[in-house]
């Protein structure tokens, strides 16, 4: 929204592709009518979400033409960006003079037995639902994982009167001396944040759930459906505890299901554990015509992604020439410095809470990776056994990441295990080649393209 | 399973496997069976294991449903409309391989 805005101000013809029905992405989902139909929704959103009223407020002001409720199944393009568009009208293409990709991130899949069971949820995904439906589970809850997203969402479900049962948490209960230099930094650059997190860890506490830390595993059992929880506890001890829903929880990673499909370079980032475009400071990818920002291009959170969102469109418009690029040096450098606070505290938040993809290693045997396919991670160890180098190798010989989600979700945990079983990098063993449709498309909508 | 935090806006009815659900227009169809305390879904994978909605966000295919006779529709991305038909997913994933004779 802020890179259309920025570029919508310096004279370019703005389209804004939107998956969604209504412009706020995940952070800012159903925003805008929940506040129309509900004005009392504030007390359980807090004031947070005021600034993604404002944006798509002036984005409807704007000249920004909206396509809602479309996709991108094709990105690419030899001469110059194309895209390919689908939505209920039909498939067509798109030759704009740049694209910018702000598809934002996804909850970080995190295999663990029993993960494919109904009645296991992201907490992301359970946070999606109140925000646009206004759901909140009434049942036994359970959240597992790790990061503040959870001790949000565990004040959100108590601000609407429920309660979850347990929280299993994987981090330690205290900061460690050598976290002490990072918590620090955060406290001076972004101390507003930090305080925010202790609150909701203080109202956790008071409405007396049990929040117990340093979990060490879990996994969800039930016929056909999660009835119970099992986890190792702090001292290594299994306990069970039963329950309706499970959500979990290991943090986002950025969502480059699109920058790969562009074929844009992407690195492996090994202390958050996930790929990310490789861009310059104002977005640029390593593909002409493709800029990226937001948590696309690495997890800084919403407010970072705005300030993201500023310094691209504005460098976007210099490159179409639209604005010159002293007016762009000029404007972009207080947004970069706010920006450089906003990472120290994202600094300390990744070091106190490592992702379990980093702290537990790769999954059992047993355990299934990709969903799509019900592959296992010991046929993918066994395949790597008998010489099967990387992802798109694996994909031929057991399936994975063959299924409709198009490795969206095994992509990552299938190269971490390649990697494993062969000792080399992750960055080395590569990630699945993406190709068109990235999104699926019907064989009408497609003889139906000129 | 879950409830609901305010009122209908504008009730919608839908019909899941001959049980009829009231939704609020804008809830996904993932949502609206959730509110109805439907989880398993259906089996949409090799093995036929029971799966149900997990992103809500359109990435892991898990939710899809047979709406209105066109199967394998990601439920967390479809929108209710009055009257929808919505079945378990009946299709059979795994690959057949046509006999040699």
């Amino acid at each position: 929204m802020s890179a259309a805005l920025a570029l919508d101000a310096a004279g370019a013809d703005v389209t804004l592709v939107d998956e969604q029905d209504a412009v706020g992405g995940q952070v800012y989902r159903g925003l805008e009518n929940v506040r129309k139909a509900h004005p009392d929704s504030r007390s359980i959103w807090g004031d947070d979400h005021d600034g993604g009223v404002e944006l798509a407020s002036r984005i409807r002001g704007s000249g920004v033409r909206l396509l809602p409720e479309t996709s991108v199944w094709d990105i690419g393009g030899k001469e110059g960006p194309r895209l390919g568009l689908v939505n209920a009208s039909g498939a067509w293409t798109l030759s704009p003079a740049h694209i910018v990709l702000a598809a934002g991130a996804m909850e970080r899949p995190v295999p663990f037995p029993g993960w494919t069971l109904p009645g296991v949820l992201g907490v992301g995904g359970a946070q999606t639902l109140l925000k646009a439906s206004g759901l909140v589970p009434d049942c036994r809850v359970v959240i597992a994982g790790t990061g503040p997203l959870m001790y949000l969402y565990a004040c959100q479900m108590l601000a609407a009167g429920s309660r979850p049962t347990a929280i299993l948490d994987s981090a330690a209960g205290r900061v460690s001396a050598a976290l002490l230099g990072s918590l620090l930094r955060a406290a001076l650059a972004d101390g507003g944040s930090l305080r925010k997190g202790v609150r909701w860890l203080g109202k956790i506490r008071v409405a007396g759930v049990s929040h117990l830390r340093g979990v060490r595993t879990w996994s969800a059992h039930g016929d056909d459906r999660v009835d119970h929880v099992v986890y190792e506890d702090g001292q290594g001890r299994e306990q069970r505890i039963d329950c309706d829903l499970l959500l979990v929880h290991d943090g986002v990673v950025p969502d480059t299901h699109l920058s790969m499909a562009a074929d844009c370079a992407h690195r492996w980032n090994p202390v958050q554990q996930y790929w990310y475009p490789v861009l310059d400071r104002l977005g640029a990818s390593s593909r002409k015509g493709i800029s990226i920002c937001g948590d696309q291009a690495g997890i800084l959170g919403a407010e970072a992604a705005a300030l993201q969102g500023r310094v691209t469109g504005l460098a976007v418009a210099q490159e179409i020439g639209l604005v010159d690029g002293e007016r762009t040096r000029i404007a972009a450098t207080p947004i970069l410095r706010h920006l450089d606070r906003l990472v120290a505290l994202r600094r300390f938040l990744d070091a106190f809470y490592p992702p379990l993809a980093q702290s537990r290693g790769t999954p059992d045997d047993a355990t299934v990776v990709c969903r799509c396919e019900a592959v296992t991670a010991g046929e993918l160890r066994r395949v790597a056994a008998h010489g099967c180098m990387g992802p798109n190798q694996a994909k031929a010989f057991t399936r994975c990441g063959m299924g409709p989600c198009m490795g969206r979700y095994c992509g990552a945990a299938v190269s971490r295990i390649l990697a494993d079983c062969h000792g080399s990098s992750v960055e080395d063993i590569g990630h699945y080649r993406i190709r068109p449709p990235v999104r699926p498309l019907s064989v009408g909508q497609l003889a139906e393209l000129e | 399973m879950f409830r609901r935090i305010r009122a209908l806006a504008e009730p919608v009815r839908i019909d899941f496997e001959g049980q009829a659900i009231e939704a609020d227009a804008g809830d996904s169809v993932a949502a609206a069976l959730l509110s109805a305390g439907v989880v398993r879904f259906g089996e949409p994978v090799p093995g036929g294991t029971a799966r149900g909605p997990h992103c809500l966000i359109g990435n892991c295919f898990d939710c899809l449903l047979d709406i209105d006779g066109e199967p394998g529709l990601q439920s967390c991305r479809v929108k209710v409309r009055p009257g929808m038909r919505i079945r378990r997913q009946a299709v059979e994933f795994a690959l057949s391989v046509p006999d040699e004779d």
